[in-house]
């Protein structure tokens, strides 16, 4: 194990916030559902993913900037995520029947892309991918800098919002008991359909960024699922800037041992840390 | 009427029958049955299409020549979800319940290894594509259409040096980074004992894990270690990560060769200009020259572009494929028959002539020659650098 | 023998005879993943679908097995069956080490037990990944001999893999009837409140996870060789945990078949799509399958089999209980009215909640057969002082002593099993269990801990003893709160015990309602229990109480007879406020 530069060191250090703020993005849909819908979304990944390979379909093919699309998809997917809790919302689903109807469902998204997009890699290339910014002697590349930005601000909009508005106490408040919420006049049915609406389009969202940073394949849609789950049972179910912290400490102590020692070692120590951190201090996990 | 016009006629009338008779069972032969899995759904789907279709022209072409020993093939594929368990099962369900005439292997490794030992429990030929593991092929009557050599981390590595040495910088310091994948990992480590020998300083080893996402770190360490040149052990997208996050901290490494990388994004992107990686088949002379290879190529890019897939060039997986089916037919041919033991008699002792070149399957693990070439990325297209005279006209290996 | 474990057996010797049928290989192969996928599924509902611990993380066990019986045959040259114990024994000592630790972690609950099994995958599979075990390149047992159970080896590993699965269904059965499965099954729905009523939660957690981890590391161990070829890619990865969590949730997870029958449609279901015609449709198809059945069957398919089944038979039960009438339950203790002898003592009890002094050093006495009522202002530390005497919470200091011996410090399920039971101000029954099975349970696992026939005979007769006798079949969800407070007596009085706390039962009730529940406990007390109640309504409180104490900010400011005490001027001013006094 030889110790690394600084510069070295920095580098995977940001390269770790970069894939932290990415899991975040993710994860903060899934989480809110799960928190305050007590829904496991698998489909979630499924609405990134259909998201990503749309906007990859509208730059490619029909010359419209990615950035562009976040104008246009976000909106598309608030609709369908409203459409599936609405269907959803008519049948008794437990925790665990949710996981397996979304699994379903994700197991059909999944189809239609291989369908549209066959089963081979495709990657978007824009200008943005050679666009960056330097700090120093550190890289900041504009496709990952955007998508930490992202990360952060809408993060912190949610968060700022669940907790100063009245809707994001209404919310809250429906979470921890929905029956008393609606005794006090909460419209319990219309705050899921909108919390659905607004999960989706965070997903398309997070499904662009994902476009302008990784390569897109159909089977890749499970793959994210183990890490992305850990941010978000990490951060904290229902909570708005817990899987954006928990994501970044999962990058950045797996890029901090990739650059420090043999890189396949990496998810020892994220998920140790982990381990290490529910039974030492369970308390700082969680809500 | 007299005793012989009679004794004529009915004789007339008796040959024709017979031949009527004949000529319909001729014509009502059944079909010839050759069954295999691939991986149609699942994370290998996407080079499993190409085997697919390959397949799929081969047969008609085939079946137009008049078939095989005068049947007409029927060409049965299951899906087997990328898994090998399932992939064997299937292949149990071809030998012993379909009841094929012949198999044809899968795609991967792993699949591939199910349907050999399947295929040995019931002495079936299996001709297979692309195998990556000449050493764990312990079945007899298995043939490989891919030529990697008995010995591929010697022989990969020598060859891939021999060319770099001829080249106009030759690398005096080397980065080997590998993902663990097995069928990858050997060969890196093939690679490193090489490079030693060679007198090649290596500044820097790292191995990462299958599914690893975040490449920031790894292209950090490698920028650092200033290697002449990179040894990518890479699969599928893995080469390409490892590009694009070299390219976004501003480094290009001058000479990086890849092992199995995704042929068609690495044509693509703008990072991956220069990349070296190995092959048995381009589509351009003198491979082209061969007329079966050159209709194969036109037919193969027509079919794939219909197929929406993103990449319509010929290369290793499609001409292996292709190379795989065309020793089907020639140890059916040779043998004269669709016995398996004769089918495998034959090719032990004669050589194919495929599109891939003249193979023999006589030496250990019935592996043959060393046929394996080295190629670049050039002007967004895969070319031939070494051996040279399997390069097209004027193309040199090139170094940043 | 009972009838369902000859049923599974002959079912296992029928299957057993396929190999000998002259039937295609193939099928041998089709039903070994089936049975595969049976061992894992009903494998991992033992813990996470019984007790309600999602795991996440069955892969791990899995793939240790398949490791250790790859490592030891292929490396080690070891006989293959010989392995196969090692696989099971190898799992099941690394999921009761990683319980142990974990289980005694009270906030690792839900989620954060799911989160931990699944970081524990991706550890084990980097340490194999990594270290002589695999290193990489994989481990390939072509080499190997398959045991020659069966005509051949498709046939054998089928045999292993249909003997494995009989074993997986005899155990979940068993489990599922046993106290082990009565005592999960509460766990799953009230963990705290199973353990007050004496079901020893840390260990019957630790031996179903124990159970579990071994069988998943006997499928692994067996499957090792069916694949032939074991490389850590493969193994440890997202596939293993999320489909037996499917499979189970298909199949239903509160019955012990559940998980097989799931095992068996989705392995049914992705085989048949495997023609090869149209695979993505075929994939888009089970998709659209499981969304289908699971919104239209949300307890699973035997969960949907088994309620349409129970509302066929339903109409005639009321009329079977209204004529077993039975005999009033025997006395609990001598009754020895208002003795002097010691029941329960406290000693300097105090208790803390990070800076909140709950309990401070109190001292109190509690003799046999009377009746004591504990009184104070919101928050002044009642509640506390029956969490703590029962052990649902640790004593900051201080001593607990019961019949002479020392309680504190010990786990509420030993409390309970001394002989002190407890009800919840705010009822707390176990939501998916029966009126009839709540008390079942408190009479098998409290101080009393009789078998399970005579537990439900007390059962009966305490639920008639408090007025349920017509509400045996119905879940407490049915139950208004005068019911459910009244099942929570039953609960607590079918445990036997020589004390019982009573938490603010009358609270919420009507004034008629109250009248029944004085009664009731009066009646109590008359069988040889002694009472301690926390109470608010006054005129219980002089009705029922023999002497009082009363609390303050956690300290004890008045006890002795109920007039006396009502007067004292502290005690009118922690209630009314100094003007008062």
């Amino acid at each position: 194990m030889s110790w690394p530069s600084l510069n070295l060191l920095g580098q995977a250090i940001l390269s770790g916030i970069f894939i932290g703020g990415l899991y975040g993005l993710i994860g903060l849909g899934l989480g809110l559902t799960w928190g305050l819908l007590r829904q496991i979304n698998l489909a979630h990944f499924g609405f990134v993913f259909l998201a990503a390979y749309l906007s990859y379909q509208m730059a490619t093919e029909w010359g419209i900037d990615p950035l562009a699309t976040l104008l246009v998809l976000p909106p598309l997917f608030f609709l369908a995520g409203a459409g599936m809790q609405w269907l959803l919302a008519r049948f008794e689903i437990t925790p665990f029947n949710s996981l397996l109807v979304t699994f379903g469902i994700t197991v059909v998204i999944e189809s239609i892309i291989q369908g549209i997009w066959t089963a081979d890699f495709r990657r978007l290339e824009t200008h943005y991918n050679d666009q960056k910014f330097t700090l120093g002697n550190f890289y900041l590349p504009v496709p990952e800098l955007l998508t930490l930005l992202l990360s952060v601000a809408i993060a912190v909009l949610i968060w700022a919002a669940m907790r100063y508005t009245d809707l994001g106490k209404a919310l809250r408040a429906m979470a921890q008991d929905g029956p008393i919420a609606a005794a006090f006049g909460i419209n319990e049915k219309g705050m899921s359909l909108m919390l659905a609406g607004v999960c989706a389009a965070l997903a398309a969202v997070a499904g662009i960024c994902l476009a302008l940073t990784f390569t897109l394949a159909p089977s890749q849609i499970f793959a994210w699922v183990g890490v992305v789950f850990a941010a978000v049972m990490l951060g904290g179910l229902g909570s708005a800037l817990g899987p954006l912290v928990a994501g970044v400490i999962i990058g950045v102590s797996e890029a901090v041992t990739m650059a420090v020692t043999a890189p396949s070692w990496a998810p020892i120590v994220s998920f140790s840390l982990l381990i290490a951190m529910l039974l030492l201090r369970p308390d700082k996990v969680g809500r | 009427m007299t005793l012989t016009r009679r004794l004529l006629s009915i004789a007339a009338v008796a040959l024709g029958a017979a031949s009527l008779v004949a000529g319909s069972a001729l014509a009502q032969q059944p079909p010839v049955r050759i069954g295999s899995t691939l991986a149609l759904t699942g994370p290998l789907a996407a080079t499993a299409l190409t085997h697919k279709l390959v397949g799929e022209i081969y047969v008609e072409q085939l079946n137009a020549r008049g078939g095989l020993l005068g049947r007409k093939v029927e060409w049965i594929v299951k899906d087997d979800q990328s898994k090998p368990e399932l992939a064997r099962t299937l292949y149990e369900q071809l030998i012993t319940s379909d009841k094929v005439d012949l198999l044809m292997g899968p795609y991967a490794t792993g699949a591939i290894l199910s349907a050999m030992g399947v295929a040995q429990r019931y002495n079936k030929v299996l001709i297979h594509h692309t195998f990556g593991i000449p050493s764990l092929a312990k079945y007899d009557m298995q043939f490989p259409a891919w030529s990697l050599g008995p010995d591929p981390a010697n022989t990969v590595p020598n060859t891939l040096f021999d060319a770099l040495a001829k080249s106009a910088k030759p690398p005096k310091t080397i980065a080997i980074v590998t993902s663990k994948f097995p069928s990858v990992h050997f060969i890196s480590v093939g690679g490193r004992e090489v490079a030693k020998k060679r007198g090649l300083q290596e500044v820097l080893y790292l191995e990462w894990d299958f599914g690893n996402r975040d490449f920031g770190p790894i292209a950090a360490r490698v920028k650092d270690a200033h290697p002449d040149f990179v040894w990518i052990g890479d699969i599928g997208l893995e080469g390409n990560m490892l590009l694009d996050a070299m390219k976004k901290i501003d480094y290009t490494p001058p000479i990086h060769f890849h092992v199995y990388p995704a042929p068609g994004p690495m044509t693509k992107a703008a990072d991956a200009n220069h990349a070296l990686a190995l092959t048995i088949f381009e589509e351009h002379a003198p491979f082209t020259n061969s007329a079966v290879a050159a209709d194969f190529v036109k037919t193969f890019n027509e079919r794939a572009a219909k197929a929406n897939l993103p990449d319509t060039h010929v290369e290793v997986q499609a001409a292996a494929s292709y190379t795989a089916w065309q020793m089907l037919e020639a140890g059916v041919r040779g043998a004269g028959s669709f016995d398996d033991k004769a089918i495998a008699a034959w090719l032990h002792k004669n050589k194919v002539n495929t599109i891939t070149g003249n193979l023999r399957f006589d030496g250990p693990s019935n592996y043959g020659d060393d046929l394996m070439k080295i190629k670049q990325v050039q002007d967004g297209r895969w070319v031939v650098v070494y051996p040279p005279q399997f390069a097209p006209l004027n193309v040199k290996l090139q170094v940043q | 023998m009972n009838k369902t474990v000859a049923a599974i057996l002959a079912t296992g010797a029928l299957m057993a005879s396929v190999p000998w049928l002259g039937l295609p290989a193939f099928y041998e192969s089709l039903l070994y993943l089936g049975c595969h996928w049976m061992v894992l599924a009903l494998s991992w509902n033992i813990l996470s679908g019984y007790s309600g611990y999602f795991s996440f993380g069955h892969g791990a066990f899995f793939g240790i097995g398949m490791y250790t019986s790859a490592g030891l045959s292929g490396n080690l040259n070891w006989p293959f069956l010989w392995t196969l114990p090692a696989a099971a024994a190898l799992a099941a000592l690394l999921g009761i080490g990683l319980g142990t630790v974990v289980f005694r972690v009270k906030s690792v609950r839900g989620e954060l037990f799911a989160l931990l099994t699944l970081a524990i995958t991706f550890v084990v599979g980097t340490i194999v990944l990594n270290t002589r075990i695999d290193g990489g390149p994989g481990i390939y047992l072509n080499a190997v001999a398959v045991p020659a159970l069966g005509p051949t080896a498709p046939a054998s590993l089928y045999l292993m893999a249909l003997a494995a699965a009989v074993l997986s269904l005899l155990l979940a059965y068993r489990i599922q009837y046993s106290k082990l499965g009565i005592g999960l099954f509460a766990i799953h729905d009230d963990e705290d409140v199973a353990e007050v009523m004496g079901v020893p939660t840390f260990a019957y957690k630790l031996i179903a996870f124990g159970v579990s981890c071994a069988l998943a590391g006997l499928a692994g161990g067996i499957h090792a060789l069916f694949v032939a070829y074991v490389t850590a890619g493969e193994t440890f990865n997202i596939t293993v945990p999320l489909t037996v969590v499917l499979m189970s949730v298909l199949g239903g997870t509160r019955h012990w078949a559940g998980p097989a029958v799931g095992a068996v449609v989705i392995t049914g279901l992705l085989y048949y799509f495997t023609a090869g015609n149209n695979p993505v449709a075929g994939r888009a198809a089970v998709g659209v399958i499981l969304v289908v059945v699971i919104l239209f069957m949300p307890n699973g398919i035997l969960g949907y089999l088994g309620k349409a089944r129970r509302k066929r038979s339903a109409p005639a039960r009321p009329a079977a209980v209204a004529t077993a009438a039975p005999a009033p339950p025997a006395p609990i203790a001598q009754v020895a009215l208002r003795s002097s002898e010691v029941l329960l003592e406290v000693r300097g009890l105090s208790k803390a909640f990070k800076g909140v002094q709950a309990l401070d050093r109190v001292n109190l006495q509690v003799h046999r057969g009377e009746i004591l009522g504990l009184l104070g202002p919101n928050g002044s530390g009642k509640s506390t002082f029956i969490n703590v005497v029962s052990g649902h919470y640790e004593a900051s200091g201080g001593l607990v002593i019961f019949e002479g011996h020392q309680l504190t410090g010990l786990a509420a399920h030993r409390v309970a099993h001394a002989g002190i039971a407890r009800t919840y101000q705010i009822p707390r029954p176990f939501a998916h269990l029966t009126v009839r099975q709540n008390v079942v349970l408190a009479a098998m696992f409290g101080g009393a801990r009789v078998s399970q026939r005579v537990a439900e005979h007390e059962a009966a007769q305490w639920l008639e003893f408090t007025g349920l006798a017509g509400k045996g079949e119905a879940l407490p969800d049915d139950l208004n709160l005068h019911q459910r407070k009244f099942l929570e007596l039953a609960r607590a009085l079918a445990s036997r015990p020589r004390l019982v706390l009573l938490d603010e039962v009358l609270s919420g009730l009507t004034p008629g309602e109250i009248n029944e529940a004085i009664e009731l406990i009066r009646k109590i007390r008359d069988r040889g229990a002694t009472i301690v109640f926390v109470e608010h309504v006054m005129r219980a409180v002089m009705a029922l109480a023999d002497r009082v104490a009363v609390l303050n900010h956690g300290k004890l400011i008045a006890s002795g007879p109920a007039n006396e005490v009502m007067s004292n001027s502290e005690v009118v001013t922690a209630y009314l406020g100094a003007a008062h006094a």
